[in-house]
């Protein structure tokens, strides 16, 4: 099973590109960014909030 | 995976950060931890966080310890050692110093030794530290500095880049009084200490390669004497650098 954000670092955590809110998907183990349309990943619990690193939204 | 250049130049070398003695010993880690000891700090951040030895130093005097760093393997590294050490609050992120993914006024406190010579916007890191901080709130910024003499600052540059192709600058320190004032950061203490490179040790932690090495060792030996006196060049090529402390608060 995958491992979760923190909980206090959910709360901190906003869009790198946008600085608006993010939400969390569980079950992709990705940060959202609808503002930025750019899906985070989250690794062992570690997001990784690098643009590059970052999956671009298409719908 | 497409991640930046330094996360990748550091991600096989994460575990050498987590044991190096200059990394995990100074007395500008002493007084961080006695900073954090004597203040009531809530949420502070460790940015550009490395072997985490910042992080595990606050841990006992604050609720929560954000470990920052471009490198994923440095964040397992410390979310391992953290776990070895029983310190649950110390939490990991992956992001650049220039573009936190943070909201304004999130820390009371700041740390961040050691990394800002890799940052390749020093000026855009500053402002997210000040923007992340609350009005205020304390930054700590700590790291190896220029030589006031050009030609030893060039010469300095030159083998630390050879050593580490990742590196950026060594900043003087009236760059970083120059960069801390137009961030918005205003110096309430400003402390010097030096720092002794063991030669083997220091480019065994970036891996460089034989031929670099070599380069280190032939540059060394033709370096003229204000050169070798400001470095304090030794026969092994061990060598003697200034690292300044900024104790800065947010305007």
């Amino acid at each position: 099973m995958a491992q979760d954000i923190d909980p206090r670092l959910l709360s901190m955590l906003v869009c790198p590109v946008t600085k608006e809110a993010l939400i969390y998907d569980r079950d992709a183990q990705e940060l959202i960014s609808k503002s930025a349309r750019l899906a985070f990943p989250v690794r062992d619990g570690i997001p990784i909030m690098l643009p590059e690193e970052a999956r671009t939204l298409t719908d | 995976m497409n991640e930046p250049f330094i996360a990748r130049h550091y991600a096989s070398r994460a575990e050498r950060y987590v044991t190096s003695d200059v990394h995990r010993h100074g007395d500008d880690l002493d007084a961080i931890g006695a900073l954090a000891a004597e203040s009531s700090f809530g949420h502070v951040l460790d940015l550009g966080s490395g072997g985490g030895h910042v992080a595990y130093c606050l841990a006992p005097h604050v609720e929560t310890v954000l470990a920052c760093d471009i490198t994923p393997n440095m964040l397992d590294a410390i979310a391992r050692e953290a776990a070895q050490r029983s310190l649950p609050n110390v939490v990991t992120l992956c992001a650049p110093a220039e573009n936190l993914p943070l909201g304004d006024a999130s820390f009371d406190a700041i740390f961040c030794r050691f990394t800002t010579h890799h940052w390749e916007n020093p000026r855009a890191g500053l402002c997210e530290a000040r923007r992340v901080l609350v009005p205020g709130g304390l930054a700590t910024f700590i790291d190896v500095t220029a030589p006031v003499s050009p030609m030893v600052d060039s010469w300095l540059q030159t083998l630390e880049l050879l050593r580490d192709v990742s590196h950026v600058r060594d900043y003087s320190c009236a760059e970083w009084e120059k960069m801390l004032d137009d961030a918005g950061l205003s110096i309430i203490g400003k402390h010097a200490h030096k720092l002794r490179m063991e030669f083997a040790s220091w480019v065994a932690r970036t891996g460089a390669p034989p031929v670099r090495i070599e380069a280190i060792r032939s540059l060394q030996e033709a370096a003229p004497e204000i050169v070798r006196d400001t470095l304090v060049i030794e026969p092994d090529g061990s060598f003697t650098v200034d690292v300044h402390r900024y104790v800065v608060v947010r305007i």
